[in-house]
């Protein structure tokens, strides 16, 4: 009797597990992978998801009557003023990107490989301190006010356009370098075949190159914007306000409930944008260079060729040369007020520690997330690298209070060290290795992966032995990347670091709020000096 | 005695209505070049990478070498089983020399050794340091096919070797891959979907359409006795008509004349029957039987691939296929006559 | 060793595992029970408080961790309540720590030399206390503007004669909503919410702190500016644009009188490090740190005992607004209320 019974249960939880199994196997389209890099892979997701739950959770338990207040008072302006600098700052990035990439690698402007990373530059200034030079030259107390007398000022830095240009200046580097790689790649057949029939120079611009960097630009746009969404520093300096700088506020009364609400409302428009992101990489071609490949030669654009100079040449002086000479103006004055005093390399020291940790964190994790996402392509996968992309836009101070909730709670021995702090940078910042990562990745036929199998390899084995070694300029560049933006980063540190420790990016911020500038200069100084070599490291993927 | 069985192996892929291999059965001898050979999208390559480990089969089992492999309840990975695959883009690694490559996941004390030898087997000695990207594709071939041969494997798995190479070279490595396959004595599975390929390097043929075997015999088999009217048309040209088995069990009688065969595949006089004749089986006669008008001519070099219109005792039409040498003196519209020779006459099974 | 470097991943691994042990290591310090350290979040300027920090280290051998956080500090502590890392909180900004005590996050003792403060300015149960007054004034840049000229009280900054001549912060600012939530109390919601809108549409400019109100004002940009009055005395101390004046609004008889918030100090509840928290909080009720923590900032002390800077009004020479200052806790949340609806909390020009 109990025999039979046992076999009955025996069957039945065999029957259940088969079920489990092939559910399994279906959710990933049949072809599941090993259980070690789906565990990673659920690991990174659910990482990711702390800010955002903590945002759920505290905008469902708001309470109806305040969402409503919200909605009637504070978004529709807020949702005016983001979406209005989102839309103008992407737009005049592209014209900036597009048109300086083609005059720099296309066309025989004089210094052009000077110019192909001179403007890659202004993505390791942090951009408040990009504000804070447009004030001290700009603002009604600036440079050219004091020379020229009140008035003379040709900008408002408070003003709609003066945060469109301060934002824009430090943010067309994300389309430039995505153009300019799409035209180093750019065959010359078709040009040639638009110049055989017929079109000239500014006529094959138009008709044939704009439509192939069509991609690129979309890709490079997509950046500028998510950019843009979740900045920071500049629009509380410039005073213009944004959902970031209304959330910053809203905390600064302690009301965390209508700071979530509003960081709903950010998060719904960072997935929208993720989502034109996703539809316009489908729509990418992968251009199978099949037959010769021939490097295009640069147009001599002759008597344009001046006028394109002086172009390059203005925003030359406003994007890099502006803010690095006022840096390095209040840093004589301030190394001569003994403004690097003993603390200061203290706060290196942690920068360098937290980003670079951040970094080499985001190397080891952005791995799995796109390798599923690339040869395992399921729901489950898709699921993983959307949930790992949500960070791209969440506000550093809901990211921050997020992760507080979580391990002050839960993870108690982790709280209150500068490792939360890399936490946070990871969580915002593993979006952009990832990114890097997977354009080398696709890369890599998957046919690759399966000879290594088959020459005897476990799939663990064939990612560490075969994968990485390939890809591993890709990883390096993504690594760069998280590193730059991670020394940068302001509004997460400013909540989450323990006390007595303090980043360059924090003694900047504090520093520059009461105008202390020979103090915050030499900090600032140190960061763009610092993001040097992983700069390198990030343009040698281009 | 066989050195890979099939059973009953079928597979669909989730979200397909049609199975992609159906209920296949097939047992392969040690040291046999089998092909498996059918049009794009008939389950070839499903079946080759089932047997690779790289896709599951949803029934049926799988040995290799006497082992159990795959079965309902069992699965070996593809880095546990002793299978060389080459690629159809040859998959080498770009990061590793051809040494390396070839050594790939060999833990042996004799790694130096064995990739001489084996190096020697494909004519690519003193090649050791070269990378990939320094090869030509007939050399990045044969670097894949030692990287495949390195482990000895039960089996190698070619997936469609010749699709990336031009006539002659082909034809060149059809020779060479015959050679070195048979010189290591490994059984091998090409999957193709040029018949020329199939027939010229294969001990036996496995035809495919639609996820279920159509034909397993030798290339010869295939060729002269096909077992439906998909072989007949897969593997090699054929004009298809329908006919009467005559009373002398050897020859057929149909709309267009009757003619001597040489085999009846089993059929009975009397029968009716799909006859299948290849388009050498015409030949310029000036007694010939069959009256034809040229409909079309298209000049290859080695000889005018002509189209010829025949009319039937019915009435009824036939464009039959043919060869005509190029030196003769025809044109679209000359009437000309035929006679079949019945070595290229089969008889269809079904 | 040399089968690490071969292995650029494994590399990479060792390097975070190293990063991972020397920061773990690094901050086991900070979490300790009573270990001869305190912890201290401060939501004030870190240069107003830095100083006090070293004299107390330097008077009792305690090591003092501070973290200045800004207005972040609230929140930090209110969401660590359940594994609580701070012992002290100095604040700006009274409602801030009327609002940790409404929360129960504070504790409250019998302290020694807590009758120097006057109740009006402290909790009801000690748990915290202010030490420096705020007292809102009017800046005034004298070339601009005579002492005659200026306006004498708060409403009459919604007098459109004043358009666009003077500057006050945006409506988060901590001194900003704490003076509203006095002013609702002495004049109601409706009269308040009309002062609101009137001064909104009649300041030259809304900043985002009094540091640039000041500055602003003493380079000519506005002829006067709403600011707490030890900003007055900071401006004056410039090397340039030091030609400023300063008012007490509202001393005349019948009317409310100046509007004081206060800075001060609270001990959190649980906190880690407690006695030394408690002997934090003895010393500076001690008149020589009461001072000091009012020096640098410039402030003006509560307890009128204590010595102030050179030209600084004692608190006990002009007429305050007699609101208890722990009322700034409970009107808190409806002023912020009443600023959200108005518009003028997030305006900046």
């Amino acid at each position: 009797m109990r025999m039979n019974q046992e076999e009955q249960c025996d069957s039945v939880q065999y029957r259940i597990m088969l079920k489990i199994s092939g559910f399994w196997s279906r959710l990933w389209k049949g072809n599941p992978p090993d259980l070690a890099l789906t565990l990673v892979g659920l690991i990174v997701s659910l990482l990711m998801f702390i800010p955002i739950s903590y945002v759920i959770l505290q905008s469902v338990t708001a309470g109806s009557d305040r969402w409503l207040r919200l909605l009637d008072t504070r978004i529709p302006g807020l949702l005016y003023n983001t979406l209005t600098i989102t839309f103008a700052t992407t737009l005049v990035s592209i014209v900036l990107g597009v048109s300086l990439a083609w005059l720099v690698y296309r066309c025989n402007i004089p210094g052009r490989k000077l110019w192909q990373w001179i403007f890659a530059l202004p993505l390791m200034l942090p951009s408040y301190v990009g504000a804070v030079a447009y004030i001290m030259v700009f603002g009604p107390t600036g440079w050219i006010n004091q020379t020229l007398g009140a008035g003379a000022s040709p900008l408002n830095v408070y003003s709609f356009g003066g945060v469109l240009l301060v934002l824009s200046m430090f943010k067309f580097p994300y389309v430039f370098l995505v153009v300019g790689a799409s035209l180093r790649r750019l065959n010359r057949s078709h040009e040639d075949t638009a110049r055989s029939l017929g079109l000239n120079t500014w006529g094959t611009f138009w008709k044939v190159n704009l439509p192939l960097l069509r991609p690129a630009i979309g890709a490079g746009a997509i950046l500028t914007a998510l950019c843009v969404l979740s900045e920071f520093g500049v629009v509380a300096l410039l005073r213009y306000n944004t959902f970031t700088a209304a959330i910053y506020y809203q905390m600064a009364g302690f009301d965390r409930q209508s700071a979530s609400i509003l960081s709903a409302v950010l998060i719904v428009l960072t997935l929208l944008f993720l989502w034109i992101e996703s539809a316009n990489r489908r729509k990418q071609r992968f251009y199978q260079i099949s037959g010769t490949y021939r490097a295009a030669e640069p147009i001599d654009l002759k008597s344009w060729r001046l006028p394109g100079l002086i172009w390059v040449l203005c925003v030359f002086l406003l994007s890099v040369l502006l803010p690095l000479a006022i840096l390095f103006y209040w840093t004589v004055q301030g190394v001569r007020l003994g403004a690097i005093g003993g603390n200061f390399w203290g706060y290196t020291v942690n920068s360098i520690q937290v980003a670079g940790l951040a970094a080499l964190i985001c190397i080891f994790l952005a791995l799995p997330v796109i390798y599923l996402r690339s040869r395992y392509p399921s729901v489950m996968s898709s699921l993983i690298s959307k949930l790992s992309s949500s960070g791209y836009s969440l506000p550093g101070v809901i990211v921050a209070l997020g992760l507080i909730y979580i391990f002050n709670n839960y993870i108690p021995w982790l709280y209150n060290t500068f490792f939360l702090i890399s936490i946070a940078y990871v969580i915002r910042f593993l979006p952009q290795a990832m990114q890097y990562s997977d354009a080398s990745l696709s890369q890599i036929s998957p046919r690759i992966d399966e000879a290594a199998r088959n020459l005897g390899l476990n799939p663990l084995k064939v990612i560490i032995r075969v994968i990485v070694p390939l890809i591993s300029p890709g990883l390096l560049a993504g690594g760069g990347l998280v590193f730059v933006s991670a020394i940068k980063e302001l509004p997460a540190t400013l909540l989450l670091r323990p006390p007595g420790f303090d980043t360059l990016a924090v003694r900047v911020w504090v520093e520059a709020s009461e105008a202390v500038y020979h103090m915050a200069a030499p900090a600032a100084l140190l960061v763009v000096l610092v993001s040097l070599f992983p700069l390198k490291l990030m343009l040698s993927k281009y | 005695m066989f050195d890979i069985e099939l059973q009953n192996i079928s597979k669909t892929y989730p979200g397909a209505t049609v199975p992609a291999v159906n209920n296949i059965n097939l047992a392969i001898k040690k040291g046999e070049i089998l092909t498996l050979l059918g049009p794009s999208g008939c389950g070839k390559t499903t079946l080759l990478r089932i047997i690779a480990g790289f896709e599951k089969s949803d029934t049926g089992q799988l040995y290799l070498a006497d082992q159990l492999v795959s079965s309902c309840d069992y699965w070996l990975p593809p880095e546990r089983r002793s299978v060389g695959m080459v690629f159809q883009d040859y998959a080498l690694f770009p990061h590793l020399n051809v040494k390396n490559n070839i050594t790939f996941g060999y833990k042996g004390e004799d790694r130096e050794e064995r990739a001489r030898e084996v190096l020697e087997l494909v004519n690519l000695t003193g090649y050791e340091g070269r990378f990939p990207h320094e090869l030509s594709g007939g050399q990045q071939q044969r670097v894949a096919l030692a990287r495949a041969l390195n482990r000895k494997p039960v089996v190698v798995l070619l997936d469609e070797p010749f699709s990336n190479l031009d006539a002659d070279l082909t034809m060149q490595m059809r020779v060479e891959l015959q050679k070195i396959l048979k010189e290591a004595g490994t059984t091998a599975i090409f999957v193709s979907h040029n018949q020329k390929d199939a027939l010229s390097i294969s001990d036996r043929i496995v035809v495919i359409n639609e996820g279920v075997i159509q034909q397993i015999g030798t290339p010869r088999e295939v060729y002269q006795y096909p077992d439906n009217i998909f072989v007949a048309n897969f593997v090699g040209r054929s004009n298809l008509l329908t006919g009467v088995i005559g009373s002398d069990a050897l020859s057929v009688q149909t709309d267009i004349g009757s003619f001597k065969c040489h085999h009846t595949h089993g059929h009975q006089p009397g029968e009716e029957v799909n006859i299948s004749i290849r388009p050498d089986g015409l030949e310029l006669a000036e007694d010939g039987a069959i009256k034809g008008v040229i409909k079309e001519l298209i000049y290859t070099g080695e000889a005018y691939d002509a189209e010829v219109t025949v009319t039937g005792k019915s009435g009824r039409q036939y464009d039959l296929q043919t060869h005509i040498h190029p030196e003769r003196e025809v044109n679209v519209g000359s009437t000309l006559k035929f006679k079949i020779l019945p070595e290229f006459v089969a008889v269809i099974r079904h | 060793m040399h089968f690490l470097t071969k292995n650029p991943v494994l590399l990479i691994a060792a390097l975070l595992v190293l990063l991972f042990i020397a920061g773990c290591g690094g901050s086991d310090e900070s979490i300790g029970s009573d270990s001869g350290e305190l912890i201290v979040y401060s939501s004030r300027n870190e240069n107003f408080v830095n100083d006090l920090l070293a004299k107390f280290e330097a008077d009792t051998g305690i090591t003092v961790q501070a973290l200045h956080a800004g207005g972040g500090a609230v929140n930090r502590i209110v969401e660590e309540s359940h594994n609580v890392q701070a012992d002290i909180f100095i604040s700006n900004d009274i409602s801030a720590l009327e609002y940790l005590r409404m929360e129960g996050l504070l504790e409250g003792f019998e302290l020694a030399g807590i009758e120097t403060i006057d109740q009006r300015y402290r909790a009801v149960d000690n748990s915290w206390f202010a030490l420096s007054a705020r007292t809102r004034v009017f800046i005034y840049n004298k070339d601009l503007i005579s002492e005659a000229e200026i306006p004498q009280a708060i409403w009459e900054l919604t007098d459109p004669v004043w358009q666009g001549q003077f500057a006050i912060t945006r409506g988060e600012n901590a001194g900003m909503i704490a003076h509203i939530s006095a002013l609702r109390y002495e004049w109601g919601d409706e009269q308040t919410a009309q002062w609101i809108s009137a001064v909104r549409e009649n300041a030259g400019a809304i900043m985002e702190g009094h540091g640039d109100i000041r500055r602003a004002v003493g380079a000519g940009e506005f002829a006067f500016g709403l600011v707490n009055n030890y900003y007055y005395h900071q401006q004056l101390r410039e090397p340039t644009n030091n030609n400023v004046g300063v008012i007490y609004p509202d001393q005349g008889p019948g009317q409310m009188g100046a509007v004081v918030n206060g800075a001060g100090v609270a001990m959190i509840k649980n906190s880690p490090n407690r006695n030394n928290a408690r002997i934090f909080i003895e010393w500076l009720l001690l008149p020589e740190n009461q001072r000091e923590f009012s020096y640098s900032s410039m402030e003006v002390p509560i307890n009128p005992n204590i010595e102030a800077i050179g030209e600084a009004a004692a608190i006990s020479d002009y007429k305050v607004h007699d609101m208890p200052l722990y009322q700034l806790g409970e009107y808190f949340l409806d002023t912020r209320r009443l600023i959200e609806e108005a518009g003028l909390d997030l305006d900046l020009r």
